[in-house]
């Protein structure tokens, strides 16, 4: 049976339609969650990633007896209950030490998830780099390194869950100030002998030197933190719900206007169309020697003598 | 390009980022794509240094691609970089909002062709008292019989009702059940509404706590 539930107040009822679908979305908010087990390692990494995302981040303390890849039901309990369509899990065991699995969910459903393993050896935290950090909600720049991306499968869902996952609010401008940092994702290409390369992140503060020239010289000062991933499990998208995750409203599509183009160097052109000039009733200059006269008589004298200049300047020429 | 201004061009540090493939860019999300390979050599011997110089790169070619595409404006607190649409195609976090339910009646209205009255407002004018009162709500104009001590008596009504009640009642009663009666009605919509297009935030029940 389907439970309906009526708002008992109006706090409530806001807070219900905050979460109903909407034709321009909120920002997708984080859940970052631990299993049994967990290494000081995940804690600190998940510790960083959600600096990196606050505000909009939830952090869970509790250990959860969840394992994504068997029954992600847990997961998406969580994900409906807290309102979050993006879930970081953190574990670590024997057999997957340092595990990290990131979950995206459509309509409160797994729509993907991805396991990966971060290298104890390069690790570092945030707190390891002593730069100025990024003010929070500070949207980043990003960055994706290396044709791997576009090419394999488990790196493309990659880039597309972090590129969702970094990219922050949608937003129509921004202050050129506000550019601070810049998260880079890199990987070299895959081999025969290491057919599934690790991917890079690092942080970075920009800095912006002048240059003597238009634009600024850019340098990059690394912030943290510093991580190097493996991916271990993957869990594709369904097509149908990956379908229906990326329709795009109808009411957002720009209508094309009627007699309005751009070319190609981005001028706008508007055809007008008129209706038919009327050339006898256009008012010319008024002068007084043109001016019609009352008899007719006259008319037809004038005529007459306009032909004869005529005739006598054909015969002119003809001669 | 004269040899000379490339020259000065080096010593002022470049600002252009050339590389064999062009990067690819989703100005919306502020995204650079970089398909070059990194530098097997330095990837292997120097690794971080190898990562960094791909990275001022991209962040080069992308404050590049900000300051010389983008429209800017200025504001007061500073210069804005106005942002064209994300191009990426990325999963929405929602499906799309469905659009309401017709209730039972609005079906009916428009099999029947029936527009919507003209909403003429609340109040109406009350000959008797020479006032403008409301239609309905305290002192409304639909209670107006209520308080009759004296009231027509209909033997049809009365046989159907019994004729133990009173009839003095009898029209408040009336009014009470077609205020019933359209709380049904409501309910029966909302319900077929929510059986058509679930909503979501009601389906999975209570707003949680954090």
């Amino acid at each position: 049976m389907i439970r309906t539930l009526k708002p008992r107040n109006a706090r409530s009822k806001r807070a219900l339609e905050a979460r109903e679908p909407k034709l321009v979305e909120n920002q997708k908010n984080t859940l970052f969650l631990s299993g049994t087990s967990t290494s000081d390692l995940t804690r600190s990494a998940m510790t960083d990633i959600h600096s990196l995302k606050k505000p909009n981040a939830i952090k869970f303390t509790k250990k959860n007896s969840i394992h994504p890849f068997e029954d992600a039901a847990p997961l998406e309990f969580f994900s409906s209950k807290n309102d979050t369509s993006f879930l970081v899990f953190a574990s670590h065991s024997k057999k997957r030490p340092h595990n990290l699995t990131f979950a995206r969910t459509f309509d409160h459903r797994i729509l993907d998830m991805l396991e990966l393993g971060i290298d104890e050896s390069t690790f570092r935290p945030l707190t390891f780099f002593k730069t100025s950090k990024p003010g929070i909600g500070m949207k980043p720049l990003l960055s994706f390194s290396g044709a791997i991306f576009d090419s394999i499968p488990n790196y493309q869902l990659f880039k597309s869950m972090f590129l969702d996952f970094f990219r922050g609010e949608t937003v129509d401008s921004i202050n050129v100030e506000g550019l601070q940092y810049m998260i880079h994702f890199s990987a070299p290409e895959s081999t025969e002998q290491n057919p599934t390369p690790t991917i890079h992140m690092r942080v970075h503060m920009i800095k912006t030197l002048k240059s003597g020239q238009k634009l600024p010289r850019v340098e990059v000062e690394e912030m943290g933190p510093r991580m190097d991933f493996k991916i271990r499990r993957v869990q594709e998208p369904d097509e149908a719900m990956m379908k229906e995750a990326l329709k795009k409203p109808r009411a957002l599509e720009a209508r094309s206007k009627k007699n309005i183009e751009t070319d190609i160097i981005g001028d706008k052109i508007g055809r007008i169309h008129t209706g038919k000039q009327d050339f006898g009733k256009m008012q010319s200059r008024k002068m007084k020697g043109l001016k019609r006269r009352p008899t007719d008589d006259a008319d037809e004298e004038m005529t007459l003598v306009d032909e004869d200049e005529d005739n006598s300047a054909k015969k002119a020429r003809l001669a | 390009m004269p040899s000379s201004t490339i020259a000065e061009k080096k010593e002022r540090l470049p600002v252009l980022v050339e590389k064999p493939i062009p990067l690819e860019f989703d100005m919306g999300n502020l995204c650079a794509f970089d398909t070059n390979p990194l530098d097997p050599t330095t990837y292997s011997s120097s690794l971080e240094e190898c990562l960094n110089n791909a990275a001022r790169d991209c962040a080069q070619a992308l404050i590049n691609q900000v300051l010389t595409t983008l429209p800017m404006k200025s504001a007061f607190d500073g210069v804005y970089a106005e942002l064209p649409d994300p191009v990426t195609p990325l999963p929405r976090e929602k499906p799309l909002p469905k659009a309401k339910e017709p209730t039972k009646w609005e079906l009916f209205a428009k099999k029947k062709g029936i527009k919507a009255k003209t909403k003429d407002g609340k109040l109406v004018y009350d000959e008797e008292k020479g006032e403008w009162v409301p239609k309905w709500g305290y002192k409304g104009k639909n209670k107006d019989d209520e308080g009759d001590w004296i009231v027509e008596v209909d033997g049809k009504k009365e046989r159907e009702r019994g004729e133990d009640r009173n009839p003095r009642a009898l029209s408040r009663e009336e009014r009470k059940d077609r205020i019933k009666k359209n709380e049904r009605q409501m309910k029966k919509n909302e319900k077929r509404a929510v059986v058509g297009g679930k909503s979501l935030a009601i389906r999975n029940g209570r707003v949680g706590k954090r």
